[in-house]
């Protein structure tokens, strides 16, 4: 199972994803992140399983999200979107 | 300022350093021999992660003994194999998986209870250093505790090869704490504070819950100290074997020792 790894270097920081793991279960999936990860000074780190993480939209989903099919029905081309 | 130990105690404490340097060092390159090899990829980058922890705590430890008047480069490059310290279930390299988990379960945290038991140490050079250490030492015991449970719910045949493991080194594990009535006893100096079957308690009851998930009991037995040489803890009068003897002094690269 792909575990995905989040952590930040100090408190109030926003948590960015640092990288992924396998794992059979949560217990290996913390002590990997930690033996993969520990080489920079982290605040805290974190683990989740990647099939638990819910989408909310993705701008390059085939099926257009609701923010892609606004902008699409006023004919703006995808391409132009930026960033 | 302190007040300066008796000799005999100068002695024990610097045995005791010996005995920690030397057991880090070779368990540090039992780990590096799975950084291949181990069942997948992040265990692998464990090992690697755990060795390279256990040889920079060896590393420290060793520099400790130029306080006791030793030569450090003698002591990691020029010793034979009845110099070292080390608990003699690092002798040799582990045999199988499971054998290496044991000694991440077993050997690692007897290390680790022994270096809690100086937390409040007299001898104010480990003190200071002990709680970075310790620190450093939090996920061996989940990755050797994750590794059992794994084992534990697999086949009943991968169940008992890891209670097979874990049973077999058991005793040395707990005999290498030493007697109750050492000849020195380091308590009464505040060194330690706790050494015999204090700590076979404490290693007992915090592996507990891994003899537990593979059907067995940590039951702390009175040790056979015959034979058993203190300043050592072991009772085998040989050392580490031949190869690894040779890695760990750096035989082939004595060529390039620099001053």
């Amino acid at each position: 199972m792909v575990y995905e790894v989040f952590a930040r270097k100090s408190r109030g920081e926003p948590l960015r994803h640092i990288g992924n793991v396998n794992a059979p279960d949560d217990q290996l999936a913390r002590v990997y992140a930690y033996t993969t990860y520990d080489e920079e000074k982290w605040f805290d780190m974190w683990v989740v399983p990647r099939d638990r993480m819910i989408q909310v939209f993705n701008r390059g989903d085939a099926e257009p999200s609701a923010p892609a099919q606004k902008r699409a029905e006023r004919g703006e081309a995808a391409a132009t979107q930026g960033a | 300022m302190e007040t300066p130990l008796p000799e005999a105690v100068r002695t024990g404490v610097r045995d005791l350093v010996l005995v920690l340097a030397d057991s880090k060092r070779l368990l540090g390159m039992r780990y590096a021999e799975w950084m291949l090899g181990a069942p997948e990829l992040e265990a692998s980058i464990a090992c690697s992660s755990m060795a390279q922890d256990e040889w920079g705590h060896a590393r420290l430890l060793y520099a400790l003994l130029r306080d006791f008047g030793e030569d450090v480069s003698h002591i990691e490059h020029g010793r034979e194999a009845h110099e070292y310290y080390n608990i003699e279930l690092l002798d040799r390299a582990a045999g199988s998986w499971p054998d290496l988990v044991a000694l991440n379960a077993l050997v690692d945290t007897a290390l680790t209870i022994q270096l809690e038991a100086l937390r409040e140490s007299a001898y104010a050079p480990v003190r200071q250093r002990v709680g970075k250490l310790l620190e450093e030492e939090r996920f061996h015991g989940a990755h050797a505790a994750a590794w059992v449970s794994r084992f534990a719910r697999s086949s009943a045949r991968a169940r008992d090869a890891m209670a097979g493991a874990l049973q077999r080194i058991l005793p040395d594990v707990l005999r290498w704490f030493g007697p109750d009535s050492p000849s020195v006893s380091l308590v009464p100096a505040g060194i330690v504070d706790a050494e015999g079957s204090a700590l076979r308690v404490r290693l007992a009851e915090r592996v507990a819950p891994l003899f537990e998930a593979v059907g067995l009991t940590a039951a702390v037995t009175e040790p056979d100290f015959t034979g058993f040489d203190e300043a050592r803890r072991r009772t085998s009068r040989s050392g580490p074997d031949p190869d690894t003897l040779a890695r760990i002094r750096g035989d082939k690269n004595r060529v390039f020792l620099m001053d």
